[in-house]
């Protein structure tokens, strides 16, 4: 009996002691849930990988980054110019840097590094890069095919995380999920596809940019990121303390956080805006007419007020407000205008039915309109079909998953309004969503224009320079515009929140997203 | 019984052939298909063919099936086309969430469901039925993941006693083996108290209620086992449910598990892991059913000599 007593009690004093430790371990460790549109990206993979997540600038340094005004500052790089012709590029290299690995980073991994993207499904962010030559063991020449303005926001890319090569080289396909090894201020510890991600902390840490406040190895010893398909489980998690941080909080779930005392919201501006494609290949979005009535239906304001409250910007061009290549002439944004919308239906013999829906030679103008599952989607879609119905447009709303929706876009005329959403903080997606090559998807528009295409094809290839890219892509986004092949929504922010008692977040995120420049700042309490 | 054995088994032969048609027909014929999940967004239709090529989409539907039914038969479930690994390894690596959260909401959902039906029977049209039968119905029509959600709410957010979601303690297990085991529950305490109040009426219950028999032990010792038979069976076939009913309340609680990895492969149209992960369910159900058969054919002589 006395044994057993004695037992029991050095059994509850190891229990005891065990817990203790693990607190205190568990004291300097976060837990974070990666944004819901990234769950289940199933590597870490930066060279083949076409979807990466929040964790990977964690793990992998890039040549360059960009600050939350989109201007770029060096990290692997420590300093950077191009000739006059733009056919060739210069990186200064930081010293010292190791891999997690312990090898070295140095010119020779940039030579190893780049021609890896050839044949992949990342090769055209490095297409224009002929060759990589060596000019000192800290110093290397981008000899180009032809210019790439873009070049630096390419390098600043998830993509353009620099691995290890002898891991890559060593894990072969593997790489990305068995292991991953960068130079970054965290190393990938484990990784379980749509579950979570464990890293610990890199004390040999040298390699923040100016952009962090933080120039050491990270505060956070541990991080682990879990992957939490659905926001409302993500948000009461961080409400009952299971989580330390949302790396992603969708914009109708701000009045709920606002009301918790207990959690801090940080804001970004975004790089998502939501939109509407034409198809301009079907009847009746063949006639611009139709379009630009349709488009000018679209009242921004009241979908920023009554579903968004106030929390993001009215979209009226097809790019986020901070790119240059948005500051178009006002004469080609789209903003409502009811008026000029009946007007332009009225003119174009579109006469109003008695059921509130116009109709032109027996047929009705009653269209289909797709959107996405997914409460924000639909939220959307609903408020455009009653504002489309208010000009006398008739929308059947028809709702798909992510998957066959693009399916259905491929057959290419079975669509023909769409409520889109798209994250991008380039102008080249202009490119992506209306070249001709690309129609039906992501050419939702089915835009196949001449004048549109030359002016893309300047603004893609012609430009030597930044300041003539911006330019090109001004006047080739202006095209688009006055073709109405889309009518611009809205343009959510990007929302972080923490648990205000356990993290200390700066209180200005550096970086066009939450990524390893602010990362390594954040502390527990 | 061996013959019994033998025959059920050669029976599964063409059930499974005809179900491993009907998974690969039904996930390819669904609009989607993976390589939109992998090819970056500004890819060309040239771009996309060459990958379709790579991975053999291009090739006849039939000729897909032959080539996967090839690799089947030798035990290789082929490798996953966006998660890049086997997918063995894949399944290997969620079975055991999905087995542990499964059995033990059986485990729950028999114990409770028991009780309760034999309560219900015992004290039979008074008010511990009613109350009983009454949470038998709401627990046998609330949808399994509202019932999660509002577990989630109370337990988690308003008690505080258990974690809204994860696997990463013991505790995490609770919430979710609750709303799983809630309609096994209400299944197993229905058919319960159906069972044995039937049993109750046979003449051997009023011999032993005339020879004196005190009424707890009639009604434990005799009414109760006798009416074993049905629940047995019931529950034999709700052992393949074990990994099918856990799909939605994986997603809801974020777990891992097969449904987890079913509901991510499922919107990324990742074909091999999607036909595994429905292979593994449908191998549940038929094994579930082979199990229940043989524990009928064990406990009744007369359906052994019936089905041999």
């Amino acid at each position: 009996m006395r044994s057993t007593a004695k037992a029991l009690l050095l059994s509850g004093s190891a229990l005891l002691s065990a817990a203790l430790v693990s607190g205190v371990v568990m004291a300097q460790d976060a837990t974070f849930v990666m944004p819901s549109r990234e769950v289940g990206a199933p590597s870490y993979n930066p060279i083949k990988g076409t979807r990466l997540n929040a964790a990977t600038t964690l793990i992998y340094d890039r040549m360059v980054i960009q600050d939350a005004d989109q201007s770029f500052h060096g990290q692997l790089a420590t300093s950077w110019e191009t000739t006059a012709d733009g056919m060739s590029w210069t990186f200064k290299l930081r010293p010292g840097v190791k891999f997690h690995d312990g090898e070295p980073f140095d010119a020779q991994t940039i030579v190893w590094w780049l021609p890896k993207f050839k044949g992949t499904e990342n090769a055209f962010m490095t297409d224009a890069i002929d060759k990589v030559e060596v000019i000192d063991p800290l110093t290397v020449k981008f000899v180009m095919k032809n210019p790439d303005p873009n070049m630096l926001f390419n390098m600043a890319s998830s993509f353009m995380g620099v691995p290890s090569p002898k891991a890559f080289d060593a894990l072969g396909d593997r790489y990305g999920v068995s292991g991953a090894v960068g130079t970054g201020p965290f190393k990938l510890e484990s990784f379980a596809v749509g579950q979570q991600t464990v890293l610990v902390r890199n004390d040999s840490y040298n390699s923040a940019s100016k952009l962090s406040t933080n120039q050491g190895p990270a505060k956070l010893k541990k991080i682990t990121i879990r992957e939490i398909p659905d926001d409302s489980t993500a948000f009461l998690e961080l409400k009952t303390g299971g989580v330390d941080m949302l790396l992603s909080v969708p914009t109708d779930f701000l009045p709920r956080l606002s009301a918790e005392r207990a959690t801090k919201v940080v804001t970004l501006p975004g790089t998502e805006v939501y939109y509407m494609p034409m198809n301009s290949s079907v009847e009746p979005f063949t006639d611009v007419k139709v379009r630009e009535a349709t488009a000018f239906a679209i009242n921004q304001k009241e979908i920023l007020a009554s579903l968004f409250g106030g929390v993001g910007a009215e979209a009226n061009t097809f790019l986020i407000s901070g790119l240059a290549e948005a500051k178009i002439d006002p004469k080609f944004a789209i903003s409502y205008d009811p008026a000029r919308s009946k007007k332009v239906l009225d003119d174009a013999g579109w006469a109003m039915g008695p059921d509130g829906v116009r109709a032109k030679g027996g047929v009705k103008l009653q269209v289909k309109l797709w959107t996405q599952n997914g409460t924000e989607f639909k939220r959307v879609t609903e408020v455009v079909q009653a504002q489309l119905k208010a000009v006398g447009i008739g929308a059947d709303i028809t709702i798909f998953d992510a998957a066959t929706i693009t399916a259905q876009y491929r057959k290419k005329t079975d669509h023909q309004l769409a409520v889109r959403v798209y994250s991008w903080a380039n102008a080249d997606i202009l490119d992506w969503f209306f070249a001709a090559k690309r129609a039906g998807h992501p050419n939702h528009s089915m835009w196949v224009n001449a004048d549109s295409e030359a002016l893309n094809e300047k603004a893609m290839k012609g430009s030597r320079n930044w300041d003539e890219r911006v330019a090109n892509f001004r006047a080739y986004h202006e095209n688009l515009l006055s073709n109405f092949v889309f009518a611009p929504i809205y343009q959510p922010v990007q929302n972080f929140a923490n648990a205000d008692a356990r993290l200390s977040v700066p209180a200005a995120v550096r970086g066009t997203r939450l990524q390893s420049q602010t990362i390594v700042d954040i502390e527990k309490k | 019984m061996l013959a019994f054995l033998l025959k059920r088994l050669a029976a599964l032969a063409p059930v499974f052939l005809v179900v491993s048609i009907i998974i690969f027909m039904i996930i390819h014929l669904v609009p989607g298909d993976p390589i939109d999940s992998i090819v970056q967004i500004g890819s060309t239709p040239e771009q996309k063919a060459e990958l379709t090529a790579k991975y053999g989409l291009d090739k006849p539907l039939l000729v897909q099936y032959g080539l996967w039914l090839a690799k089947l038969v030798t035990g290789d479930l082929g490798e996953a086309i966006i998660l890049r690994q086997p997918v063995s390894t894949l399944i290997a690596q969620n079975l055991p969430h999905s087995l542990s959260l499964g059995t033990l909401a059986l485990v729950f959902s028999t114990v409770v469901g028991i009780a309760a039906g034999a309560v219900a029977a015992i004290w039979k049209d008074g008010f511990v039925d009613r109350a009983v039968m009454g949470l038998i119905l709401l627990g046998s029509t609330v949808p399994s993941f509202w019932l999660g959600l509002l577990m989630i709410l109370l337990f988690a957010v308003q008690l505080g006693w258990f974690p809204v979601s994860g696997a990463r303690t013991w505790s995490a297990l609770v919430l979710p083996v609750l709303t799983i085991g809630m309609g096994g529950v209400a299944l197993v305490a229905r058919v319960t108290r159906v069972a044995m109040l039937d049993v109750a009426r046979r003449d051997f219950v009023t011999m032993l209620h005339a020879k004196g028999v005190p009424a707890w032990r009639i009604q434990l010792q005799h009414i109760l086992r006798h009416a074993m038979l049905p629940v047995v069976t019931i529950l034999s076939l709700r052992i393949g449910w074990i990994l099918g009913g856990a799909v939605t309340i994986e997603y809801v609680f974020a777990r891992p598990g097969l449904g987890s990895l079913l509901i991510t492969s499922l919107n990324q149209r990742d074909y091999p892991v999607v036909q595994g992960c429905l292979l593994m369910l449908a191998i549940a159900v038929m094994l579930g059913t082979l199990i229940g058969d043989i524990v009928q054919a064990m406990m009744d002589p007369r359906v052994r000599e019936r089905m041999s």
